[in-house]
């Protein structure tokens, strides 16, 4: 279950680098296709055609953020019910947290472009705690009697 | 956190047997915590293979009194949708065959596409009728594997007529026919899919129905075929001719999901007609961008420079009509033309402030599931499809309904089988002609307050018209007292109206 939690924490931190680089990827391709002649009007993008190739990064970003990450952080969530890593369970809310408040200002920004730009950030946050809780559970390897178990809790 | 406090504890006193033991059943209990109200959800959620339309979601009366609804219940003994059909004895003045077909095909400009056709092109056939005629189509499907229906978009036929599957008759399976029947008034229309719709719209399956004793009228019939804005299927800038001096008719039709803006350069122009209902009094404007909502339309009349100079018409972002000698693009001005102010009153022929229901529709966007599929759906009134109002009316209702959207985009709203009159937008209210509608674009943060008289019994669709937005739960219906349907959602015909 150690295993899974740090295995699964990693995914989440690689998966907000693929949905960095498939965004940019998909805007890099739009911009080439404006340049090339392509027309962007409200149609065009509601219509369910691919008029360039890299239009395939919106859908991979959509798919990776509305669908696989959230359901990766919760089961991150419930493996940590079962890893008993100190402060996992925490780590793994947290995550699932951010996660919830990336779809919001995701969806948000679409409205309000600002909350668009803390999408961006949110990113970053959510990648570092899941990188996190993945390195926790390496440096925190002792069997529930360890030394460490008399510290102080880290929980706020 | 206390409970991590607690196993301390447990740590410390208990015995490690019991310890590890309760330290699973926490885990269990937890995880049984987390999942279990998704899965429940989840399970709720899903819908069962074959429902009418009718069984789902909550009557909503429109706050109708006790005795009003009775009374009107008690009046009818059960209508069936079949039997609410033009004067069936009475010979067609327009009839016409149309075949559906699933392929590849030529657009008008060249280019082939993998679509839907009828009669071996898309856009289909212009329909051309004149006022009060009797338009018969019969529907073949040769080889559309879904099955289509055609739904005939802002004309307010007969309940029978509609062409929604699922709801007004079942689809049209391989090889079969269906005929649709319906007395037209004059404008612009469209006909387009309801079997499928999402897809079979954007693919091609639709055309123009006009209503206008000038054959010489032109029209712009918009479609993005595979990210290709086009005209009347042709691409880029389309020439037509057009005599110094001479009066254009241009009849503008959105068959897209998304609202489009026209503007007309190299001369003023008047917005004549929206959604085939003529605007009273309308003034010459010009350097302004006119609104088309997504499956709305508008007639412009542009008169020709007498000096011979040309005049283009901007459609969206990379089609024009390119009229006379035609002009050079400009930008699309800052400046939109709102109908609510546009032209001049007139009288109306009822009275919207003494309403006999009063409905909410409020389109919002929250997390759940809608048929076992997790996402961020739109909601209707709170509640996500299937659970949605059944607008419930009685024949001659006066009704009034307010549509407000904070659901984060736009919505092109879609009633069928009427026309509505706009009355106010964000609590200002309409000072220009009356403006009728059958397709309306309630942006993000907006308000509507429309009314119409419920003076064509059946089951109707009042829905987004971006069709993807339909299938995603933005689907409700307005049922008149005492009709019923014989048709279902799914069953053996496969109906699937989104």
């Amino acid at each position: 279950m150690r295993t899974a939690y740090r295995v699964l924490a990693y995914i989440i931190a690689a998966e907000v680098v693929i949905q960095a680089m498939a965004m940019v990827y998909a805007v890099a391709g739009l911009g080439k296709w404006i340049e090339d002649g392509g027309v962007l009007d409200k149609a065009v993008m509601d219509s369910d055609t691919t008029p360039f190739d890299e239009v395939v990064g919106f859908a991979i970003h959509g798919i990776n953020g509305m669908m696989v990450i959230p359901l990766l952080a919760l089961v991150f969530l419930i493996v940590s019910f079962f890893a008993r890593i100190r402060g996992g369970v925490k780590w793994a809310g947290l995550v699932l947290l951010l996660v919830v408040l990336q779809i919001v200002l995701g969806i948000s920004g679409h409205s309000v472009p600002f909350l668009g730009a803390l999408h961006g950030l949110n990113a970053l946050l959510l990648f570092s705690a899941a990188v996190y809780a993945a390195r926790r559970e390496r440096t925190i390897t002792g069997t529930p009697t360890a030394v460490g178990e008399h510290r102080v809790p880290t929980t706020a | 956190m206390r409970r991590s406090a607690n196993w301390r504890s447990l740590r410390e006193r208990g015995h490690p047997g019991r310890r590890v033991r309760l330290r699973l059943v926490v885990a269990c209990v937890a995880t049984a915590a987390v999942a279990g109200p998704l899965l429940w959800y989840w399970q709720a959620s899903r819908l069962p293979s074959t429902y009418a339309v009718t069984d789902h979601g909550y009557a909503d009366a429109g706050g109708a009194t006790h005795n009003q609804a009775a009374h009107a219940h008690v009046g009818h003994s059960g209508r069936s949708v079949d039997a609410l059909t033009a004067d069936p004895a009475r010979p067609p003045d327009v009839a016409l065959t149309l075949t559906a077909r699933q392929e590849r095909f030529a657009l008008a400009s060249g280019r082939k596409v993998r679509g839907y056709t009828l009669n071996g092109q898309s856009p289909g056939p212009v329909i051309r009728a004149t006022a009060g005629q009797l338009v018969q189509v019969t529907l073949i499907n040769e080889s559309v594997p879904d099955g289509v229906a055609l739904h005939w978009h802002g004309v307010d036929v007969p309940n029978a007529a509609d062409g929604v599957a699922g709801v007004t008759q079942d689809a049209v399976g391989l090889g079969r026919t269906h005929t649709y029947r319906f007395v037209v008034d004059p404008g612009t229309y469209w006909y387009h899919s309801h079997q499928v719709s999402h897809a079979q719209v954007v693919g091609g399956m639709l055309g123009a129905l006009v209503v206008s004793p000038d054959p010489a009228d032109t029209l712009a019939l918009v479609h993005v075929y595979d990210g290709i804005r086009t005209v009347n299927g042709q691409e880029g800038d389309v020439r037509v001719p057009a005599a110094p001096g001479q009066r254009v008719r241009v009849r503008i039709v959105n068959t897209d999901n998304g609202r489009m803006s026209a503007w007309v350069s190299g001369a003023p122009f008047t917005l004549v007609a929206i959604d085939g209902t003529d605007v009273h009094g309308p003034t010459e404007v010009r350097d302004v961008a006119v609104p088309v909502t997504a499956g709305a339309r508008a007639d412009l009349s542009i008169s020709m420079p007498a000096d011979g100079g040309g005049v283009r018409v901007h459609l969206g972002g990379s089609a024009a009509l390119l009229l006379g000698a035609g002009a050079p693009a400009v930008p699309k001005p800052a400046a939109e033309l709102d109908p609510l102010g546009y032209g001049t009153p007139a009288a109306l022929a009822f009275d919207p402030e003494r309403a006999d229901r009063r409905f909410e529709y409020d389109i919002g966007r929250r997390p759940g599931f809608l048929d076992g599929k997790p996402g961020l759906w739109w909601s209707i009134n709170g509640h996500l499809y299937p659970d949605v109002p059944m607008f419930t009316v009685a024949e001659g209702d006066v009704v009034r309904m307010r549509i407000a959207n904070h659901s984060g985009e736009a919505h092109p709203m879609h009633l069928h089988g009427h026309h509505a009159l706009v009355l106010s937008r964000d609590g200002r209210s309409a000072t220009g002609s009356p403006w009728w509608v059958d397709s309306l674009d309630v942006g993000n943060g907006e308000s509507y307050d429309i009314a119409f008289v419920a003076d064509n019994p059946g089951i109707w669709m009042d829905h987004c018209h971006n069709l993807p937005h339909a299938g995603e739960g933005l689907t409700a219906h307005l049922m008149y007292e005492g009709v019923t349907t014989p048709y279902t959602v799914g069953g053996r015909a496969g109906n699937e109206p989104e």
